[in-house]
């Protein structure tokens, strides 16, 4: 079975959330996905000299601290990619927005998929979708708007040698399987580039008002 | 290419839009829609695409490949409210450019709808590989277009002077203008 096999399968097979996933790699041994990793796990993890800055590339999240922080917000999700069960080499993680934002007004029914990130050094394993994959596997989405904001300057073209429009599917590609789709917004920070995006997912258990609600707000119609 | 449409958009009145690919079945619709673009304006399109017959002709040659039109469908009483076709060539050496055309029905314009099409032009554009957007605008005529296009990074690149004639036989300015859609950042 390929690595990548293991993980659907395993991701798949239940609809209850495991604490840690293992599955073997051929070159560096033990790979341990964990999907909801608890803040008091951080300080005993190392990050990955993938994962940091670079000359035209600077890590969303480079500190432990961080990903503290956010686990141990209400709402605050980070999943993990460990290598030899304590060197981070990939991550995705999700948040409630914070205020002043945007999409606070609409409180707690939005949650930003905000960041989602592979080492340089672990690419080849394609854990970016194993990453999304297990940050999704869970029911509260249905009671949600989940989103992401799709920002040029975070994108590692680099790296991997893409351009922005190639660079731009394959982060949009992780997300539609589970149901995002590109929406439009007058929101500023995504006008500024053309390659920027917005995708959400609206959750099947979002009432009509609050999808209304979104869909106004995205224009900056906050009070229909 | 369609992923995620049709794509709501909302206007500065508040009303709701959809922007999806126009289809076979918008060939009425689109009639309509074309037939309520002033006569003076409607002098400077390519075709008359009022004329059902020319509606007819253009409907059937519909091709994704050579011509993607995008429709802006109210979505209050499904009225096609504006246009804007990206034309690619076959040629391989103009596979990284698309031409341009947008038409906004004149209840709807100053709402933000032809900036809305022009932004999905631009994604489509950028989704599809296009390194280089022109638009063609008569001066004098398409100045709220033009406008339009400037905030979104087009340029103009060229003048043609008194290239094109009015009704009223007076000739007048086309602008050229172009919009890059880089690849990468730049180094600088």
């Amino acid at each position: 079975m390929t690595r990548d096999e293991s993980s659907e399968n395993r991701t798949g097979a239940s609809d209850a959330v495991l604490d840690e996933r293992i599955f073997e790699t051929s070159e560096e041994g033990m790979l341990c996905i964990i999907p909801r990793c608890p803040p008091e796990k951080f300080p005993d993890f190392a990050l990955d000299k993938g994962i940091g800055n670079f000359s035209h590339y600077r890590s969303i999240i480079q500190k432990l601290d961080v990903f503290q922080k956010i686990a141990a917000t209400e709402g605050g999700r980070v999943a993990v990619a460990l290598i030899r069960g304590r060197v981070l080499v990939g991550y995705s993680a999700c948040w409630h927005p914070s205020e002043g934002e945007r999409w606070s007004k609409l409180g707690n029914l939005m949650y930003e998929m905000g960041a989602i990130e592979v080492s340089r050094n672990y690419r080849h394993l394609k854990l970016g979708r194993t990453l999304v994959n297990v940050l999704m596997e869970d029911d509260s989405f249905e009671d949600r708007i989940a989103y992401m904001n799709g920002y040029s300057w975070h994108w590692d073209l680099d790296g991997t040698g893409m351009t922005l429009g190639q660079y731009r599917k394959m982060i949009m590609g992780l997300l539609r399987p589970h149901g995002f789709k590109e929406v439009y917004t007058n929101e500023p920070n995504i006008g500024l580039r053309e390659e920027n995006f917005f995708m959400a997912r609206i959750g099947s258990r979002v009432s009509d008002e609050d999808r209304a609600r979104f869909r106004n707000l995205r224009f900056g119609l906050v009070n229909r | 290419m369609f992923d995620d449409y049709p794509r709501e958009t909302v206007l500065k009145d508040g009303s709701c839009v959809l922007l999806r690919p126009a289809t076979r079945e918008d060939e009425e619709k689109l009639s309509e829609f074309f037939a309520r673009i002033p006569d003076n304006e409607r002098w400077f399109l390519r075709d008359d695409l009022a004329d059902p017959t020319i509606m007819r002709q253009w409907i059937e040659d519909l091709d994704y490949q050579r011509v993607i039109p995008m429709v802006a469908v109210r979505q209050d009483d499904n009225r096609i409210i504006a246009n804007v076709r990206l034309h690619r060539r076959p040629a391989k050496c103009m596979k990284h450019v698309a031409h341009l055309r947008i038409t906004v029905d004149p209840e709807f314009r100053q709402q933000r709808l032809g900036t809305w099409m022009l932004i999905d032009a631009i994604k489509l554009a950028l989704e599809i590989g296009i390194e280089k957007l022109v638009a063609e605008f008569v001066e004098g005529v398409e100045e709220a277009a033009i406008g339009a296009a400037h905030k979104l990074d087009f340029f103009e690149q060229a003048v043609i002077k008194e290239y094109v004639m009015d009704p009223q036989g007076n000739y007048r300015n086309l602008i050229i203008m172009v919009k890059n859609i880089h690849r990468e950042w730049s180094d600088f």
